[in-house]
């Protein structure tokens, strides 16, 4: 009540255009016009949205099987990426130097969260942390609010244009989008699956007493995943930052569709969250086409209270995670 | 009256009755004072759950909404008895309050945080776009509700008749839940808390006791939401926005969880900090030289670091530090297995 609503771009699109636009634009299916001209690209546009909404809920997913902290500030990790990369942006006019400087800069505010803040409640119960990292949000979020101002603001696509793909016109940067989204995931799975370091945060999600008994430093494993996961979620801010407008409350509404993932993908399970972001990616966006926000947004919660309730451990869930 | 009552309390609720007839007490004072206990009301209810059962709910903001939204829609429609508009509330509240519950009770600790989670964003998404309840907007310019019906001269029309509403709502709503917390019922909701497997061992059924604190919780948020269109003339989606459940639970943590006192304190104390700090932070910054629309909202970064410093160092809230251990101390839902907080 208090807050400015978080009403992304993407809603005030649907709520000022939708209607009209989809009035006009609801032929028949046998219609090919239809299918490339509408269909094709919504379907796009949901793969690139939960190809970065997959990042975000990468990162909350393997904070969740390492500390057993549902990250309620992930969302304000992925603002703070926008707004570092706007002062980047600032300084050095670079888009592509903000894509390296922001997410590093905001994993290390990440370890210093982790250090300062979630330390001392290791041996506490999950719901702790949940708590705690609603009061961290709070504060990043006004503080964010305190520097930079409540107005909304922008980041120029630092690849503009279109081209023709599949008989319709598809911007580059969307398409830049997807891939740098799918690169990373392949990244993040290769480093999961082949590298030393990956494996080592592997063990600590499956057990991290027997991997401190083993002798690997446990604690600076959970402050470098946490930093690893911050940067990641800056990125997907950073990233997204063109196609959206930036806000201190961005954060806010991307935390619920992430929690959505996780909960939908399997509490822990790095390839459900994965799916889990692909699929509601597409859900939103192909709903769109054929439903007002209201109803949109009302089907996907449906979707995921109907998952919980005929498979409560999500798609790939492990049995007794938190229960 | 139950022991716990004491005459402290007693005290304190005759305090707050003729707390008006000092002269500081403007009308902008009384309103304040009435949004303090109203929040103190939510954050009291949300105890029983968080404190008392050790489920913590992450959707207060949809019982206190759905209440004033259906005070605000009858106001709106012309019914203007005021206690027509507290039992549609308690009608609609409850029933929601029995499909969370019955939902939301099946699953433990961060499931049913985030179950009650996702079913409140469903009921602020609802109002926040269905054009019948104005959506963005809320239903704005209600007018004041009658204590008689049909008596216009019963209408509650100002500050200080607000500010008596609200506490007697209060102090009902308090004689409630220290009556429940101290009866048998609220023994086994504190068994539940302590080893809810050990206390369905000893034949308690355990969900049908989580889903009846659900909804009387539910039921004593959703009064509060009820009398909240009463003093504000309007009710809006943002109050059902997860960020209001959020601070409900601050609230609570502030003042104390498992105390049913506290968690009251921590809701004045966090509507008053809030008030003061974006009266007066504008203002500073304007004298700086700053923007002032940054000011704004300075409480919560306050609010937010309070909080972790809380969570860190006093897990048990103000009230519950300065408290002797009279027993074993609240906790949320079971404890965690060691190592890594797996």
């Amino acid at each position: 009540m208090y807050y400015n609503r978080p009403v992304s771009s993407r809603r005030r699109f649907e709520e000022e255009l939708g209607p009209a636009w989809r009035r006009e634009a609801r032929p028949s299916f046998d219609n090919m016009d239809y299918i490339v001209a509408i269909l094709l690209p919504q379907m796009l546009h949901g793969l690139v949205f939960g190809a970065t909404l997959g990042l975000l809920a990468l990162g909350l997913t393997v904070i969740f099987g390492l500390l057993g902290v549902m990250n309620i500030a992930h969302g304000e990790l992925f603002m703070l990426g926008a707004y570092f990369g706007i002062a980047v942006i600032g300084l050095t006019q670079s888009f592509w130097v903000a894509v390296i400087l922001a997410p590093l800069h905001v994993g290390v505010v990440g370890a210093l969260m982790e250090v300062l803040t979630l330390r001392p409640l290791y041996r506490r119960e999950p719901l702790y942390g949940l708590i705690l990292t609603f009061g961290l949000a709070l504060a990043l979020r006004e503080i964010v609010r305190e520097i930079w101002g409540g107005d909304m603001r922008r980041i120029m696509e630092p690849i503009t244009g279109s081209v023709p793909l599949l008989g319709m016109i598809y911007p580059r940067y969307r398409l830049f989008l997807l891939a740098a989204s799918l690169l990373l995931l392949l990244a993040i799975w290769l480093f999961f699956t082949k590298t030393r370091a990956g494996i080592i945060v592997r063990a600590a999600v499956q057990d991290a007493e027997m991997l401190d008994g083993l002798g690997v430093n446990v604690p600076r494993v959970f402050t470098l995943t946490f930093a690893g996961s911050a940067a990641l979620a800056a990125l997907a801010g950073l990233l997204l930052a063109p196609i959206f407008t930036v806000v201190p409350t961005m954060g806010v509404e991307m935390i619920l569709l992430a929690f959505i993932v996780v909960i939908l993908g399997g509490m822990g399970s790095l390839g459900g969250s994965v799916l889990a972001a692909l699929v509601i990616g597409e859900a939103q966006s192909l709903f769109s086409l054929w439903m007002n926000p209201q109803r949109v947004a009302i089907a996907i919660f449906a979707i995921m209270i109907f998952v919980l309730i005929v498979r409560p451990r999500g798609f790939f869930g492990r049995e007794g995670v938190l229960e | 009256m139950t022991g716990r009552f004491g005459w402290r309390m007693w005290a304190v609720f005759a305090a707050l009755a003729v707390l008006p007839t000092f002269p500081f007490m403007t009308g902008y004072r009384l309103n304040l004072a009435f949004d303090a206990l109203l929040f103190g009301i939510v954050a009291m209810s949300l105890d029983l759950l968080m404190g008392y059962t050790g489920l913590v709910s992450f959707g207060h903001a949809a019982f206190l909404g759905l209440g004033a939204y259906s005070t605000a829609i009858l106001l709106e429609r012309g019914v203007r008895s005021l206690w027509l508009c507290l039992g549609a509330a308690v009608l609609v509240v409850g029933l929601y309050a029995l499909l969370v519950g019955y939902f939301a009770t099946t699953r433990r600790g961060i499931y049913f945080a985030l179950l009650t989670l996702i079913f409140a964003e469903v009921v602020y998404t609802f109002f926040r776009y269905t054009m019948a309840f104005g959506g963005s907007d809320g239903i704005q310019g209600l007018e004041a509700a009658w204590v008689l019906p049909g008596v216009p001269a019963s209408a509650i029309d100002s500050p200080l008749k607000n500010y008596y509403l609200v506490l007697a709502v209060l102090f009902l709503t308090y004689l409630a839940c220290r009556t429940l917390v101290d009866s048998h019922f609220g023994k086994v909701l504190i068994a539940i808390r302590e080893n809810e497997d050990r206390a369905r061992f000893l034949g308690y059924n355990v969900r049908r006791y989580k889903l009846a604190v659900c909804v009387i919780s539910g039921l004593l948020a959703g009064l509060a939401g009820a009398i909240y269109p009463i003093r504000l003339a309007n009710a809006t989606p943002d109050l059902l926005l997860w960020t209001v459940s959020g601070e409900a639970i601050v609230m609570v943590m502030i003042g104390g969880i498992g105390t049913l006192v506290g968690p009251i304190v921590g809701g004045a104390f966090f509507i008053v900090l809030q008030e003061e700090v974006s009266t007066y932070a504008p203002k500073i910054y304007q004298a700086i030289g700053l923007s002032a629309d940054k000011g704004v909202g300075l409480h919560f970064l306050i609010i937010g670091v309070i909080l972790v410093l809380i969570v860190i160092f006093m897990p048990k809230g103000l009230l519950g530090a300065l408290r002797p251990a009279r027993r074993r101390e609240p906790r949320l839902a079971a404890p965690a297995p060691a190592g890594g907080g797996k």
